[in-house]
């Protein structure tokens, strides 16, 4: 169960964390989401995410290296990641209180 | 930036990552050709190289294909001023709908102009109702809402005596008067004492797509070349919107009816002959879907710039 609603994570917000450590072309981007967040990114959800960040500019092309081109956050995306972050902690923090007082759940 | 992200992992060597076979190349390029052009300028050779250096394969190329139709849907902004949206929009549109227009012209020749009304389920006639109202409004919002965008670009052709743009524009005039007057000829010629044979049918109504093809190529060739910007435009994008939802509208009416009439009134003007309109239900539905997709992203643009 666990693994499927992993498939329900945010895309948008994986790239976005992704590109927070350095610069990142598409191949690069999947490989690092895969590795450190365990998301496999298919080839069309990734572009069809990197168009939309890069229309809203959260995110901003670098010059392209042979066919690859590396994606940078820029201070909009940064800001967004931020905000978003901070959500995500408070429901994280939220979830956890209320399994350990309701369930007995203690985080490993 | 460091080495991870710029590397490439999992290369053989030069220009043969783990995977590419000319198999993974052609699936690629296929499901970016889904793709608006614009798209495909700006991510194509990324996508590429990405199903490339991934190894490709069908589910990686079926996730790329997946995606073209939100692409076209909901075009990035900024890949695309927003006026040349909208004159793409229009002249795929206007092709697409006049496609569509003249599948129900075929449509309505082969039921309610047969003079009598087939036996069957109460849902045929309703869906005929229901096709003539979507039609003529259809074709009312189309003439109407593009009427002041074709004067002024008229204008203008005649104004700096562009020539070319001129006949462009007179092609939905001249083109239809040709047609029928050309039917009025071969007609009488062709037709017996109970009209026309099916396969003189069948010639005839090719021709009148090529003819209405080339009518409605025309104000598209004058949209690219005049480039037109302001109200006018957005008025004809905006009411090839409402009549590209009539049209959809109408082809729904035609799906239900040609599906009703092949259940339940079989004799009934051949529909009998299921392979038939199977082909032209599924022509339907191909036209259908591109005039509504044109015209989504027009009117997108338009609403978009007047906000």
């Amino acid at each position: 169960m666990g693994d499927r609603l992993d498939r329900w994570a945010d895309p948008p917000l994986l790239v976005l964390a992704s590109l927070a450590d350095e610069p990142k072309h598409g191949y690069a981007i999947t490989q690092d989401v895969a590795q450190t967040m365990g998301v496999r990114l298919s080839a069309g959800t990734l572009y069809a995410v990197i168009s939309r960040l890069e229309s809203r500019g959260l995110i901003e092309p670098l010059p392209a290296e042979d066919r690859r081109r590396p994606y940078r956050l820029t201070a909009a995306g940064a800001a967004e990641l931020a905000r978003q972050s901070e959500r995500m902690s408070r429901v994280a923090s939220l979830a956890t209180k209320r399994l350990q007082a309701n369930l007995g759940w203690a985080p490993a | 930036m460091n080495g991870h992200s710029m590397k490439r992992p999992g290369r053989r060597g030069p220009g043969t990552p783990p995977g590419t076979t000319p198999g993974t190349t052609l699936l690629a390029r296929a499901a970016l050709a889904l793709y608006p052009p614009s798209w495909r300028a700006r991510y194509g050779d990324e996508v590429h190289a990405l199903l490339e250096e991934s190894g490709g394969g069908l589910g990686a190329a079926a996730s790329v294909a997946w995606r073209a139709l939100p692409a076209w849907i909901w075009p990035p902004a900024h890949l695309h001023d927003r006026p040349a949206r909208m004159r793409a929009s229009l002249s795929t549109g206007l092709l697409a709908w006049s496609f569509l227009t003249g599948l129900a012209l075929v449509f309505a020749q082969l039921t309610q102009f047969q003079g009598f009304q087939p036996p069957g389920h109460p849902i045929i006639p309703a869906s005929y109702l229901v096709f003539d109202a979507a039609l003529v409004m259809s074709v009312a919002a189309a003439g109407l809402g593009g009427l002041p965008l074709w004067l002024l670009m008229l204008r203008r052709a005649h104004r700096e005596r562009l020539r070319r743009d001129t006949l462009y524009l007179l092609l939905p005039l001249i083109v239809p008067i040709a047609f029928l007057a050309g039917l009025n000829i071969m007609v009488p010629l062709v037709g017996g004492a109970h009209g026309v044979s099916p396969a003189s049918f069948l010639i005839i109504t090719l021709a009148g797509f090529c003819f209405a093809g080339v009518a409605a190529t025309g104000p598209g060739l004058a949209l690219r070349r005049l480039q037109p910007r302001g109200p006018a435009l957005h008025l004809a994008t905006i009411a090839g919107g409402v009549a590209a939802a009539a049209a959809v509208t109408a082809a729904a009416a035609i799906i239900v009816a040609v599906t009703g009439l092949c259940l339940w009134a079989r004799g009934f003007a051949g529909y009998h002959h299921g392979a038939i309109p199977g082909v032209y239900l599924a022509l339907v539905v191909v036209a259908a879907t591109v005039t509504a997709v044109s015209a989504t992203r027009g009117t997108r643009a338009a609403l978009a710039e007047l906000r």
